[in-house]
């Protein structure tokens, strides 16, 4: 499975289609990143005929702006708009890639999004599984689509 | 669904410390707020999804997460390492297992995700709308923890 071209598809196409923002995907980050600062991260879980979990990790500024486009209103601060926009990015990722793994022969749902915030905090997934983790450009600033997958 | 939800959390996390912890522990009513806002807290996040969708969600006070951690392991603890990390993720996927269980026999069939465990200062975890949420307190001597199941509810 090609994990990376999944991860940049898949959040390219909801970006063009949803948020109606132009983005540039990065090469894979292969260093181990779970903290994270003054950030939003929105998380879901994949199961079925094979597991795992996808997260988007999103500086505040990042999140906020996304959320305006998505929403087409200001934002400046991490509300409850913010928590569920980006709760439902995940979703919508994880519901593209959701697709291309079932094309691929499997049978994957996924379950609720969940979000956190927080001025400091750690991520991190207990489980022996495959993990990408690609950075994307949008004008606001960088962020992290990260995708485990266990057989 | 009709399952009284509570209990099934009760159940499951009780079973879990009596056979795998020999911890003994004991459960609150259940709570009528969503509890957000967690302060120098460890917590592990199971999503699930199949006939029902939904999330299973551990939170530990880091004192507490380490009393687990040690009874656990067998070990003495004092930082959120990697065995803390482990342990309150594999908290989650046990309680989950045990709920599932519970849902099989009353012919709900749900498959887990892989579990993830958030740590820090202070952060919040939010959930999504259209989602109920049973939030049940468990106190033992290190303190009190929390467990929280939310479940999807139909449109």
């Amino acid at each position: 499975m090609d994990l990376q071209k999944n991860i940049t598809d898949a959040t390219t196409e909801i970006f063009e289609t949803m948020i109606m923002v132009d983005i540039i995907a990065g090469d894979p980050i292969t260093e181990k990143i779970n903290n994270f600062k003054c950030s939003v991260s929105g998380v879901i879980g994949l199961a079925g005929s094979c597991k795992g979990m996808l997260a988007i990790h999103l500086p505040d500024k990042v999140a906020m702006s996304i959320t305006g486009s998505f929403l087409g209103m200001d934002v400046t601060e991490v509300d409850d708009d913010v928590t569920d926009a980006i709760g439902e990015l995940a979703n919508m990722v994880a519901g593209n890639i959701k697709m291309i793994l079932d094309e691929a022969g499997n049978n994957v749902t996924v379950s609720i999004p969940s979000c956190v915030h927080g001025e400091e905090y750690t991520m991190d997934t207990v489980s022996d599984s495959q993990r990408v983790v690609i950075p994307f450009n949008i004008d606001s600033g960088q962020f992290l689509v990260e995708l485990q997958i266990k057989n | 669904m009709e399952t009284d939800l509570q209990q099934q959390i009760i159940d499951a996390t009780q079973d879990v410390f009596d056979t795998m912890l020999m911890l003994p522990i004991t459960s609150g009513a259940a709570l009528a707020d969503k509890v957000y806002q967690f302060k120098k807290s460890v917590s592990g996040m199971l999503g699930f999804s199949g006939d029902i969708q939904g999330m299973l969600t551990i939170h530990c006070p880091q004192n507490v997460a380490f009393g687990i951690t040690e009874q656990l392991l067998g070990m003495s603890v004092d930082s959120v390492d990697e065995d803390v990390k482990d342990t309150i993720g594999e908290m989650a996927n046990m309680i989950l297992g045990g709920i599932k269980e519970t849902f099989l026999n009353q012919g709900t069939d749900i498959s887990l995700a892989i579990p993830t465990v958030m740590a820090g200062r202070s952060y919040q975890v939010k959930g999504v709308d259209y989602a109920s949420w049973t939030t049940v307190p468990f106190y033992l001597d290190d303190g009190e923890f929390l467990v929280e199941l939310k479940l999807k509810t139909l449109n």
